[in-house]
Formats: C-alpha cells, structure tokens, sequence
C-alpha cells in the first residue's frame, strides 16, 4: 500500500499580529537586544530535571517565596512602626488595631515569619535525606547553611520590636546566652545590645539589623544559592538507578585502590611505560660557539 | 652587534632594522616567569588594588567604628543618693527602683539592713539576666524565668545561676559630706548606692560579669578580656 505524504503543516504565524501583541514582542525585542536578557532567563528557567523531581523539590521555592512576603508586608509595616521605647508598643497596637487591615498585615508577617523558620527546616532536611549537598554542590549547602543563620537572626531581631515585657525579657535571655561564647561571646553581646544594658539605642540598632542589614544579606545569598542551583542542576534523587551505578563505581574505585594500596584518584602508571616527552626541550647554555 | 640577542632583518623599502628582538623566539620572554620582575601591567595593577583597598577602608572604618565602638566599655557608675539611713530600718530589706540606661529593665537593688551590715543587691539574674522578685515570707529571692533561686543574701540556693546575685558598694555620709562607718551612722546621714561589682559564693568581690558567667573556676577563664 502505498503511504501518502502528509503535507507540511500551514505556518499560522504569518501575516500581521495584533498589534498589543506586536508592541509587547517589540518591548521584549528591544530589552534582549541590549542586554541578552532573554538567553538568561532561559538557561534559568528552562532547564532539564531528573527524573523523580517531585513536590520535595518545591520546598526552596516555597521558603522564598516567604522571604519575599516577609519583605512586602515588612516594608508596608515600616510605614507605622517607631523604633524608639516609649512609643513602640503604642504604634503596634496603632497600626494593628487602627489602621486598616493592619491584624491582617501584622498576622501575616508574624505568622510568615514562623512559617519561614518551619519550611527552612524541611527544605534543609529534604536536602539532607536526599542527599543533595553531596559533590559538586557543597557551596550551595554552604550558602543555605548561611541564610538559615539569617532566618533565625531575622526571628531574634524582630522578635523584641513588639517591646512588650514578653519580647524584652525574651531577648534580654537570647542576648545574655549569646555572650556566653567563649573569649568574644561578651562583645557580641554589647555590640548586640548597644551597651552593657538594653537600652534605647538597643531597639533601634535590632531595627537597623532587621530590615537593613539582614534582609540585604538573604536577598544577595538567595541570588547567589539560585545561580548554583542553576548551574549544577537539581541533584537525581538517591533512588536513581544511573546515581547509584556512579556512586557503586566510585566506591568500588576507592576500595580497588586501598586493596592496591595506590593513592585513590590517581590511575598508576603501568610499569614499563615510557615517561610522557617534555612539551619543550629545556634551554640549553651555548657551550659550542 | 653590540648585544648578542639584537637581530638585523632587511625590510626592502622601508631599510633595515637593527635592535632588540620584542620576544626572543627560542630564549622566550625572559621575565615571563619570574616572580620578582615586575612589569608595568603588574605594577599597575597592584596600584590600583591598593588603592581600592585605601579607599574601601576609607568607608569601612569609620562606619564600623560608628556602629560599635561606643557599644564596648563598661556601664558609667556614679553614686545616687537613695534616702536617708532612718528609711531603711533594722532588719528590714527594702526594694528600691534605680534608673538604668533603659526605663523599661526594671533595674532594682534590695537595700539589706541586717546584721550589723547595710548591703544593696541587684536584682539581675546571674543566670541570663531577667529581674528576680523578693519574697519576705521566704526572706530570698527567686527569677522567674529560669527558676533560679536566692537567699536572703543573695547567695545560690537552687537552680541555675552560676555566681551569687551581684552587689552594688554602698556608703553612707553625714550632714558635713564625710563618709561614715555604718556602726557610727546617725538615721539623718544620707545612703548612696554606687557602682555595681559580682561575688563569688564567699562573698569575695569581684569585677562586675555579664550575667552567666562563673566569678572563678575554668569556666570564668573562657572570658580572658571580660
């Protein structure tokens, strides 16, 4: 029997586009030839992925997408939050029970904040069981380990804003165990506190560290944990059978060489092998002329 | 030739070169490798990462300096006038407020008449410092946050603060301004309560601690500059 060809598909992009659309490709257009921003997003965004990824793998997603509500609720709390002792209490119980929407603002960034400890943790223990920090991506566990640290000086500091006598005499003990460290524990802790006693300046420095100096420092570390998640890819979940033959292989490689007694790493040069010829000959004195 | 390594090349028309060789081509570059030789491109180089170093500690130094330097140092003591003797009666062991840095401490000395001795004790915990409250009924002391526990002199009872409660030095002075024994004090003379100083459990005196650390024993040396 004989098969007919299929005709090639009609092009249905052809002719003139909507011009809103039009206009939006134009935009595009422009911005990528200027900045090659478009080749970016792609080697972000798309991306292969092991098989296995599953919903786990949503965890660090789902902690920054907290971090970037904490910021937004953070920066619109600012706007009736006053760092100084007398009047702090006061412009919290203002701004949660005057303002409009503010239970709603303050709920959210207090819970968020409870809730981003919480998902931190399972994104840690997700890439603990599954063993995603192992080579080649330690540094991307490095810099987790330090937006974790984040995250939790985020919880001390803002903690004591509220300056009720719960927060004070919370962070009064937080403060007093931090300078318990060995040999610079004490300065810590006076740099923490402003002084050798809370005080004034004390509420406004946690202020300062709160929504200055940390959330600068979480937002540069996630840039710099996303750029390593892109380039070495989603780590092959410890059940893959191709992870597991490279990781037999490189164990057996390692006891096949401390049954050889050869370092490990290094392939032995077999007896009888000429020595490599040198690149260059070396330079010789003219001892001829 | 007058150095070895220059070379002549006949270019036609435009005559015939007669100097240094750019590069050797068998010898190569000479410098190319050593380490003490320093190029323009180098020297250069080092120029301009010394000078962004100057100028990075230009700023960096005295922001930092800003932000913590005066936050190092011990409080600032002075001596406060709380009444006079005849206020605090034999016996007797008074709660009193003295200002700290922050009105909201609730920084407190418990002025101690007894026993032939007028001591003043801080109410912070030696444990991580959260304010303890005096109890007549059990003449001692007891934080509320640790379970930390006192005796009627401040000294350790239960729980864990790992020195006695810290003192305050108290003196007492006369109509004419001069200091007085206790023994000889007239109820008029004036007590004042004056800068803080930690105990060890025999009630020697020692430098003021942070709250938690130990006056003496291997513990205490964990803090050499403290």
């Amino acid at each position: 029997m004989a098969t007919t060809e299929l005709p090639e598909p009609a092009p249905k992009d052809i002719g003139p586009k909507n011009p809103a659309v039009q206009v939006g490709m134009d935009v595009v257009d422009y911005i990528d030839e200027r900045t090659g921003v478009t080749t970016g997003a792609k080697w972000f965004l798309f991306r292969n992925i092991p098989k296995g990824t599953s919903w786990f793998q949503t965890l660090g997603f789902t902690a920054m997408a907290i971090f970037g509500l904490q910021a937004i609720t953070g920066i619109v709390l600012a706007m009736y939050y006053k760092p100084d002792p007398t009047v702090a209490y006061d412009s919290i119980a203002h701004l949660t029970n005057d303002v409009t929407w503010g239970w709603l603002v303050r709920g959210i960034h207090k819970w968020g904040a409870s809730v981003m400890i919480v998902v931190v943790f399972l994104h840690m223990g997700r890439v603990f069981i599954w063993g995603a920090y192992k080579y080649p991506r330690e540094l991307t566990w490095v810099t987790g380990a330090l937006l974790l640290f984040m995250t939790m000086m985020m919880g001390l500091t803002g903690y004591l804003l509220v300056w009720d006598q719960k927060a004070y005499w919370a962070t009064v003990v937080a403060v007093n165990i931090t300078s318990q460290a060995p040999i610079l524990g004490p300065y810590v802790g006076e740099i923490l506190r402003a002084g050798p006693e809370f005080g004034p300046d004390t509420l406004s420095r946690f202020y300062s560290i709160h929504m200055l100096l940390i959330p600068g420092g979480i937002a540069t570390f996630i840039a710099i944990h996303l750029f390593l998640v892109s380039k070495l890819g989603i780590a092959e979940p410890p059940w893959s059978k191709r992870r597991l033959a490279a990781e037999r292989a490189e164990e057996d490689e390692r006891r096949r060489a401390a049954r050889e007694r050869i370092p490990y790493g290094r392939t032995p040069v077999p007896a009888g092998e000429p020595a490599p010829d040198p690149v260059r000959e070396p330079v010789k004195a003219e001892a001829d002329s | 030739m007058e150095n070895e390594r220059d070379m002549t090349v006949d270019n036609g028309d435009q005559g015939l070169y007669q100097g240094p060789r750019a590069v050797d081509p068998e010898v190569g570059d000479l410098h190319a490798d050593d380490p003490g030789y320093h190029t323009r491109t180098r020297f250069l180089s080092m120029v301009a990462i010394a000078m962004g170093g100057v100028m990075t500690a230009a700023i960096l130094v005295p922001v930092v300096g800003f932000a913590i330097a005066d936050s190092l140092g011990d409080e600032v003591w002075r001596w406060v006038d709380i009444g006079p003797l005849s206020d605090f009666a034999e016996g007797s062991t008074t709660s009193l407020r003295v200002t700290g840095p922050d009105p909201e401490a609730d920084r407190r000395v418990f002025l101690r008449n007894r026993d032939g001795e007028l001591i003043a004790i801080w109410n912070r915990c030696a444990h991580l410092g959260c304010p303890v409250k005096y109890s007549p009924g059990s003449d001692g002391y007891a934080c509320p946050c640790h379970g930390g526990a006192y005796d009627s002199r401040g000294l350790v009872s239960a729980g864990p603060p790992p020195r006695p409660l810290d003192r305050m030095d108290v003196k007492i002075v006369n109509a004419a301004g001069q200091d007085v024994e206790f023994a000889n004090a007239k109820p008029a003379d004036r007590v004042l309560v004056g800068k803080a100083y930690s105990i060890d459990a025999e009630e020697r005196p020692y430098k003021l601690r942070p709250p938690g650390d130990p006056v003496e024993g291997t513990l205490a040396k964990l803090f050499p500059f403290v």
